[in-house]
């Protein structure tokens, strides 16, 4: 790897702690701004009680020296405990959520390559037959139809009409269908992609060379059309996982999965301050890293493409 | 001649160039030019291939080793009874818990003093469960009550040590001190010493010996023993609690009811297994409790309809009407004491401009104005068209279930008239009646144009609700009910924790409100409205309502000396909670009780509505299975 490429990626980590550090501030003002707080409730709790719940987790004190204490806990990467679900730590919650969150999401992106993959370079070899026309209108479909219409569909057909699959998402049996859910956007995008740029390489030079040099069919899609074709595919890379962390909120919730998402969610809802932060954090940490990885995919795919 | 030279240099040495950082790695669009090269391309797409399978085996094997434990956890492979009441609670920790779903858990975890039952013929029944016996107290010379309670021989902690009497001096004195920090440390007001604000008060509970218990109550008090079989009451372990995070894992709980919890996979799934060290070990009938945890209905109603879930306690809304046509032994509609109402902000002023009315006059013209706008809503139409849910039309605050020392129904008794329950008629066909009364009142106060039928001068209000389908169309019925007549009413919704806040500061004029019981006792919907009280949204005796001097107090009826005429919220109201809280006698004590009720609905500012119903679909091949009527869910002695 050259200097420069070096220097570009120290300059984006910096660039990205940044992001984070301003993430991390304007959510802690913007959530303590926001009326009601973590010990309220239908009935409510007695004076008493809400100041000594405060005292407990330092939320009597001034808002500046809060701020303050809690950078220099996460800077240690100290997220402190849940004010709502009692004697458990933040960390311990986000851990739970990642572990199903991440499965979801990497099921769904390696199902979304390599179905769309295939079908699309399926689609762009059959061109203009019949079986072409029919991959371009399902994922036209599937790109413009939202995850949460999606999920409901798909509960309706098979969690509630034929039973094949559970619609608890706390099992592994119940993870199919979250997981189709959040593949079927990004596989359908990969599979127009692939058969566009497929389409686009076919009809190149060099593949005319190779057909002409006698090289077999085969090797000849493999090996040199579907290796320059996949360049748009590897780019998508980076969007396709942003897109997956956020389309878990939506789905998670759906299909009730236990992931990060609905921690999220719910930890907003219950004015759960530590919550809050740590899935802020966590969310804002992944999606940063996830633009940059994507970044540097482009420079090292195609060289021509200038990092500053 | 020597400028095409330098010319055909330079050409060449950018072609070079260019080659040069094709080569750099896999390009874009440079065919392959030489065999060699290709060769070179074809070994490093086959390596890259077999690299690329090698991860993609790594990551299946990765993934299967990630699923197969988190299958072991997840997947409930046992016979056991899944159910699903709400998704993770807050806390499984006695002292803690203020919800009604872990309410549910910890009857099943825990054994108190005292328990619910059911007898055949399906009345509650509080008896004995850690205790021998529920002894009635002894009277002391200052008034106080003494209660001695003897436990049971034979009775573990689920880790095998024996339950003794200090466990439960321990827990009351955990949970009933305010320094601990649970929501429900009230409940031990009743117990000597206790005190609201200081964390070094020591309650009146002693073990004497291993099985002996001994408490002393400020006053009798009617409804103790059913307070025993709350949670709040619930026995733990000194050593077991002193960590701090002992309620949410499986291998650090410790209890010692029917059930110890066996699994708990955080938001997905708690697994109770039958404890065998239970005393009663053999009533209990169903081996494995699986508590799914999930507070989306409509995933509840999927999984109930395909058969995964035997009992889900929450329904959508806008499916009732269906369900209840489509699974009518499923559906089950069960009482729970509860009130649905509406309240206004007392210092709300509602007078037209220039009304002239100031002071004493103007505060009961409000509330003749507030009680006339009662009786415009048609509180059938909202039970059956809106709610759907088997609800009550309701007349008076203090829900229907609440029962008299002779058993009878409070709310049959609330109000003053003979003809119909509470304060004003919600029969159907007392419909025309009320709306004509409410139009009377009203156009001695307001102007009413006769031939649009409509009042011309009411200030403009705000129905404030939490976002939901089912609040926004009952306020929405509300609106249109008021838009009849004239008045116009804003709709506003926030969202639960800011609804709370703004309701709590009274910044709002007219809200949507709920209130379910604790206990079967009707104080607990009366000294809510006190001046100091937390949950006092309607801001009594706050503000210019502070000053108001309109209300009277009479107790000489009831043999004490208190008697106020126009005296205000604080010399009246405040003043006779804590003579019902200091009074022995029941029927003296329900007597005035009423008389709260009396003075609250006074004011015009509660607008009942309904009483609540606990809606939820049950296996019918399930039996054995009981609801209370505080909504707490009985599965131990379910079999099929």
């Amino acid at each position: 790897m050259s200097q420069k490429t070096l220097k570009y990626i120290l300059k984006r980590i910096i660039l990205a702690i940044f992001t984070v550090w301003v993430v991390i501030t304007v959510t802690f003002f913007v959530m303590h701004s926001v009326p009601g707080g973590p010990f309220v409730g239908e009935k409510a709790v007695t004076e008493a009680v809400q100041k000594q719940m405060e005292a407990k987790y330092g939320l009597d004190k001034p808002l500046m020296e809060q701020y303050w204490t809690y950078l220099t806990d996460v800077v240690q990467f100290k997220f402190g405990p849940s004010l709502k679900q009692r004697g458990r730590m933040v960390i311990d919650i986000m851990a739970d959520g990642l572990r199903t969150s991440v499965k979801l999401g990497v099921i769904a992106a390696v199902l979304a390559l390599i179905v769309g993959v295939v079908l699309g370079s399926v689609a762009a070899l059959r061109r203009n037959t019949v079986l072409d026309r029919i991959i371009m209108i399902i994922t036209t479909a599937f790109v413009s139809m939202p995850s949460f219409i999606m999920g409901s569909l798909l509960l309706v057909a098979f969690a509630i009409k034929t039973h094949l699959f559970p619609a608890n998402g706390s099992t592994p049996a119940g993870l199919v269908l979250p997981v189709i859910t959040l593949a079927l956007y990004p596989m359908s995008y990969i599979t127009r992609l692939t058969r566009s740029s497929m389409l686009d390489v076919l009809g190149q030079d060099y593949i005319r060379t190779a057909k002409a040099k006698g090289v077999s069919r085969v090797k000849m899609i493999f090996v040199h059309a579907l290796k320059n074709a996949l360049i748009p595919v590897i780019t998508y890379f980076g969007p396709m996982l942003a897109y997956i962390v956020t389309g878990s909120l939506v789905v998670e919730q759906i299909f009730a999965v236990p992931g990060i998402g609905r921690a999220f969610v719910s930890s907003i809802t219950n004015r759960d301050y530590m919550m809050i932060m740590g899935t802020t954090i966590v969310l804002a940490v992944l999606i940063v890293i996830m633009n940059l990885i994507s970044d540097i995919l482009y420079k090292v795919v195609d060289p021509r493409i200038n990092l500053e | 001649m020597k400028m095409k030279k330098v010319l055909a240099l330079i050409l060449s040495g950018a072609m070079v160039l260019s080659l040069a950082a094709c080569g750099d790695s896999a390009s874009t669009a440079a065919p392959a030019e030489s065999a060699a090269e290709e060769s070179q391309e074809e070994a490093s797409v086959e390596e890259s291939a077999e690299e690329a399978s090698s991860t993609e085996e790594a990551a299946a094997e990765e993934t299967a080793e990630s699923e197969a434990p988190a299958e072991e956890l997840v997947t409930v492979d046992n016979d056991g009874l899944n159910v699903c009441i709400a998704s993770e609670p807050d806390t499984l920790d006695p002292a803690f818990n203020s919800a009604v779903d872990g309410a549910t858990m910890l009857v099943h975890l825990f054994s108190g003093l005292a328990k619910w039952t059911q007898d055949e013929n399906g009345a509650f029944q509080i008896v004995p469960d850690a205790a021998e016996e529920l002894p009635e107290g002894v009277v002391n010379e200052d008034g106080t009550v003494t209660y001695t309670y003897t436990l049971r021989d034979g009775m573990k902690w689920s880790d095998g040590k024996d339950v003794t009497a200090a466990d439960f001096a321990y827990a009351w004195q955990r949970a009933g001190n305010v320094g601990t920090g649970g929501d429900y440390y009230y409940m031990f007001e009743a117990v000597k010493g206790y005190d609201e604000e200081d964390p070094n008060a020591v309650l009146d509970v002693q073990a004497t010996d291993d099985k002996t218990l001994v408490v002393t109550l400020n006053n009798a008090v009617a409804y103790w023993n059913e307070l025993l079989a709350f949670p709040v009451f619930f026995p733990v372990r000194e050593d077991v609690v002193a960590n701090e995070s002992w309620a949410t894992d499986a291998s650090t709980y410790v209890c010692n009811g029917a059930y110890t919890i066996s699994d708990w996979k955080h938001n997905s799934v708690i697994t109770l297994t039958k404890n065998e060290n239970y005393v009663d070990a053999d009533e209990v009938t169903m081996p494995i409790i699986n508590f799914f945890l999930s507070d989306d209905a409509n995933n509840m109603l999927t999984n109930f309809k395909n058969g995964d879930w035997k009992l889900v306690d929450d329904v959508p809304t806008n499916e009732i009407a269906s369900l209840k046509a489509e699974y009518p032994d499923n559906f089950k509609i069960e009482g729970q004491i509860g009130t649905y109402y509406v309240c206004w902000n007392v210092n709300e002023d509602i007078l037209p401009e220039g009304s002239g009315l100031e002071g004493a006059d103007a505060e009961n013209a409000r509330a003749e104005i507030r009680n006339a706008i009662s009786l415009l809503f048609d509180r059938n139409y909202i039970v059956n068209d809106i709610a759907q849910g088997g609800q009550v039309p309701a007349s008076s605050f203090v829900a229907m279930g609440m029962t008299e020392p002779d058993g009878s129904e409070f709310y049959k008794n609330a109000g003053t008239a003979d003809a119909y329950d509470g304060y004003y008629n919600v029969a159907e066909d007392a419909l025309e009646e009320n709306f004509n009364t409410a139009m009377e009142v009203l156009k001695k106060y307001y102007e009413f144009d006769e031939s649009t039928q409509q009042f011309t001068n009411f200030p403009k209000m705000t129905y404030l609700y939490n976002t939901s389908e089912a609040h926004k169309a009952i306020g929405e019925y509300l609106q249109m009910a008021l838009a009849g007549v004239g008045i116009t009413m804003d709709m506003e919704n926030q969202e639960w924790a800011t609804f709370l806040n703004t309701r709590k500061q009274g910044d709002y004029s007219i809200a949507r409100n709920g209130w379910l019981a604790d206990y079967n006792d009707p104080i607990c919907f009366l000294d809510m409205w006190t001046t100091a009280s937390g949950n006092n949204d309607v801001q009594f005796g706050r503000g210019a309502h502070a000053e108001a001097k309109v209300y009277s107090l009479d107790l000489t009826d009831v043999g004490q000396d208190v008697k106020v005429e126009n005296g205000t919220w604080a010399e009246t109201y405040d003043v006779l909670i804590s003579a019902i809280k200091s009074e022995t006698d029941p029927e003296k004590r329900f007597a005035m009780m009423h008389k709260a009720e009396d003075l609250l609905m006074q004011t015009g500012c509660i607008c009942p509505l309904y009483f609540y119903t606990d809606l939820f679909m049950v296996d019918d091949t399930l039996q054995g299975f009981f609801s209370n009527p505080l909504g707490y869910k009985y599965f131990m002695y379910c079999h099929y």
